[in-house]
């Protein structure tokens, strides 16, 4: 770094997980690049040739690079360039690949893209903990009878911390491996909220659906949770791999689009229908019924509204039968 | 949830006796190739219990001169698959008139009738000859069948089983022969007793107290002179010598009804429909006339049927179980309509249980009596019936506020016949309430609102109440 204003140009070189791992000034042209000790630039690698790439001003001032004896070539911003090309570098710099070595040449002069923001790393507060932990005791004691067993409320209590930090300590194994740190507390901060978000969903939603009386809000707890849960899952891989994010962004767009269309497709194939359960199957405590009543007779006349959809249904299967050849197969083969 | 395991544990334990009766129905005909070892304990077991207690000549003198009587008169009904000899069921027959008109169950023909381009009939006689059959008439309700050999002369002049005089009455105890043959094994006689109509029974059906085996399914059970008392049609695999027979009425109406129609050849679900949607309208019609009569619960009257054509089974918690105390009743009915090996109709199920929370608190109950009353199915898609289509609503019936579902499912092949399932619960107490369940198999709408009003009805508080507790 010294002699800043000597200074032609800068080589990084990248290792393997996309980190500059050295910095070469460059003081003079031309520059020599390869696995030989007699080049400017010594890459240890290979795949790379004794004499590899040579990089010199031409005639009217311009970077050329030269690829020399090697057999691999060099790759020059994507492009590959064989044994014996010349070619002119941009004046921005360049992304050069050598053998497996991947360099970057910066000029002086060059102008520098702006300073980028970090992003800002939403810390949700640690107290979440709370409210989540109370909801699962206060779920797991609705599930056990008066007076159960120590034994049977283990599980229940200790439940949710295990799993909790199993899950954090994955996602932190996952940090390690992309940005070389465990970060356990950052998953943790991340994983608070949506759990919370999730029991939730999934005490309320229901609840709140019968109370209503309105069984759509119910049949919509279900893809409710699977929107929160894929966003929840989104959440951690944008920690992981934050240069990523619009790629992880698309992929668990793409993901949850296929999955809710192939799991809406099954349950059309046997459901006849979007939804899997038939009937809102959650009751209203009697203290908290909002929902208006009719009069028996409203039920059992709208019966007859489903006559015509069913006799659809059924000519539909028959005509798919008749299209698919045979009479059903071994009808009776049961007998 | 720990009580609804228990009560689906009850459910499947009761609900056997039905499926014996089912299993038996559907195994009345054999299949080619009945396990050997079923065949000769079948056949040893009668001769190890008669020899001791009856002097030879009393009872096996009169099954002789049945048999010799009857020999001629009796058939082996074989279905075949159109292109192969192998047959895919067996069932026995018998003749009902000169001309060689014969009489068998409706399921022992059942593939035929619902593809007849895809199996044929064939007839054995006790000699050995055999002919081709040609299907003319069916009862599904009674299941039976008339038929008629495609070469006439084949059948004619081997005289015919005559059908007992309606107005001579056989007195309970009476002995009778079933005649057919088990099992593929070859023609045989079986002795029994006449116990009279069966009990609790929508449709009429003969208690015969001897053993019917599979194959046999369509033979003639006579009197000591050869008469026709019924037609063998099942057998109950939970008991001793416990098996049913189709009364001779159904069978002298058939061949009214059958003689001079013209051969089935094809599919027969337009006569089937006809058929079940009449034996709708009578169950709806029976069934919607009887009071409930009540589960005895202090806070609700509950629709428990009466037990005319339906028998119910009870259950409850055990008192000491500190969690959720409940009662419940499984009605069902033993008179079902075999269709084909993959479908039984025409029946109806009412179920209810009572829940007791005061031991749990609200909350506690809530969850349960929630969790309770989501645990149950509809159906899917099927090869027989479609998808259910649901409606759900919060009914006030005389001030009891109650949560409603009614599923339907339209039968595909059979327009106009829909299986109905309505499922009801209580909403008005914190810590009790009552979840019923009623279904009914092969019914048309105009029936299945009529059944679903009469159960919801069957709702209320023992006494009006004016605050929920």
């Amino acid at each position: 770094m010294d002699r800043p204003e000597d200074r032609l140009a800068l080589i990084d070189t990248f290792e393997r997980d996309g980190r500059a791992s050295r910095v070469l000034d460059v003081h003079a042209w031309p520059l020599l690049l390869g696995r030989g000790l007699c080049n400017h630039v010594v890459l240890d690698d290979p795949f790379v040739a004794e004499r590899h790439a040579r990089i010199g001003l031409a005639e009217d001032g311009a970077l050329l690079l030269t690829v020399l004896d090697t057999v691999n070539g060099v790759q020059l911003n994507g492009r590959h360039l064989a044994a014996g090309a010349s070619v002119r570098l941009p004046a921005g710099g360049a992304a050069l690949q050598l053998g497996q070595t991947r360099l970057r040449l910066r000029l002086a002069g060059a102008p520098v893209p702006a300073e980028q923001p970090l992003p800002r790393a939403k810390r949700s507060p640690l107290w979440l903990a709370v409210p989540l932990y109370a909801l699962t005791l206060a779920e797991v004691a609705i599930g056990l009878d008066p007076g159960a067993d120590t034994s049977a409320w283990l599980a229940g209590v200790l439940g949710l911390p295990g799993m909790l930090a199993a899950w954090c300590a994955l996602w932190a194994l996952m940090s390690k491996l992309f940005q070389h740190r465990f970060d356990f507390m950052g998953h943790l901060r991340i994983a608070l909220p949506w759990a919370l978000a999730l029991q939730l969903l999934d005490i309320l939603l229901p609840q709140l659906g019968a109370s209503l009386g309105w069984p759509w809000l119910w049949q919509l707890a279900a893809p409710l949770k699977l929107l929160v849960g894929a966003v929840w899952l989104y959440a951690h891989l944008a920690h992981v791999l934050p240069q990523y994010r619009r790629a992880v962004r698309a992929g668990m767009l793409a993901m949850t689009l296929v999955g809710s269309g192939i799991t809406l497709n099954t349950t059309w194939r046997t459901h006849d229908d979007l939804v899997a359960t038939p009937y809102m199957s959650t009751l209203p405590l009697p203290a908290l019924r909002f929902g208006g009543t009719v009069a028996p007779a409203a039920l059992v006349d709208a019966m007859a509204t489903l006559g015509p959809p069913l006799a659809q249904r059924a000519k539909k299967a028959r005509v798919d039968e008749r299209d698919n050849g045979a009479a059903d197969p071994g009808d009776g083969d049961d007998n | 949830m720990r009580h609804a395991r228990i009560a689906r544990w009850l459910g499947a334990l009761l609900l056997s006796l039905p499926l014996a009766w089912c299993a038996n129905r559907t195994q009345a005909a054999t299949p080619a190739g009945a396990p050997a070892g079923a065949a000769a304990a079948a056949a040893s077991a009668p001769a190890a219990d008669t020899t001791p207690v009856q002097p030879e000549s009393a009872v096996s003198g009169t099954g002789q001169r049945i048999y010799e009587r009857s020999r001629n008169r009796l058939l082996q009904v074989r279905t075949l698959l159109q292109t192969q000899d192998s047959q895919s069921s067996v069932g026995s027959g018998f003749l009902v008139d000169d001309s060689g008109l014969l009489v068998t169950n409706y399921h022992v023909i059942s593939q035929y009738a619902l593809q007849p381009g895809r199996y044929r009939l064939v007839y054995v006689t006790v000699d050995g000859q055999e002919g081709a059959l040609q299907l003319l008439a069916f009862d599904v309700v009674h299941d039976l069948a008339l038929l008629r050999p495609v070469k006439p002369e084949g059948l004619q002049g081997r005289g015919a089983i005559a059908l007992r005089p309606q107005a001579e009455a056989l007195p309970r105890g009476a002995r009778i022969f079933a005649l057919g043959n088990p099992l593929d094994v070859g023609f045989a006689v079986a002795e029994g007793s006449y116990n009279g109509l069966v009990e609790r029974s929508f449709l009429q059906t003969l208690f015969f107290g001897g053993s019917l085996s599979a194959g046999m399914s369509g033979g003639p059970a006579v009197d000591d002179q050869g008469r026709l008392i019924g037609v063998n049609v099942a057998t109950r695999r939970d008991g001793e010598q416990v098996s049913f027979l189709v009364p001779a009425d159904a069978v002298r109406e058939l061949i009214q009804r059958g003689r001079s129609a013209a051969p089935i050849t094809t599919a027969a679900w337009p006569e089937l429909t006809r058929q079940l949607l009449a034996h709708d309208v009578a169950l709806t019609e029976r069934f919607a006339a009887l009071p409930w009569r009540g589960a005895g619960n202090a806070r609700y009257a509950i629709p428990v049927p009466q037990e005319a054509f339906m028998r119910c089974w009870g259950s409850g918690s055990p008192q000491a179980a500190r969690g959720l105390q409940f009662e419940r009743s499984d009605c069902t009915m033993d008179s079902r309509l075999f269709i084909s090996g993959s479908l039984m109709t025409g029946f109806l199920t009412v179920r209810h249980e009572a829940y007791e929370g005061s031991k749990l608190g609200t909350l506690r109950f809530g969850n349960r009596y929630s969790s309770s009353f989501g645990n149950e199915a509809m159906g899917v898609d099927d090869r027989h019936r479609t998808a259910p289509k649901c409606l759900e609503r919060t009914l006030d019936r005389a001030g009891l506020p109650l949560r409603a579902v009614v599923c339907m499912r339209g039968y595909k092949k059979m327009d106009g016949l829909h299986d109905l399932h309505v499922l009801v619960a209580t909403l008005d107490g914190a810590q009790a309430g009552v979840q019923g369940r009623f279904d009914a198999f092969g019914v048309s709408l105009a029936s299945a609102q009529r059944l679903t009003a009469h159960y919801v009805d069957g709702f209320a508080w023992t006494a009006p109440k004016t605050v929920s507790p």
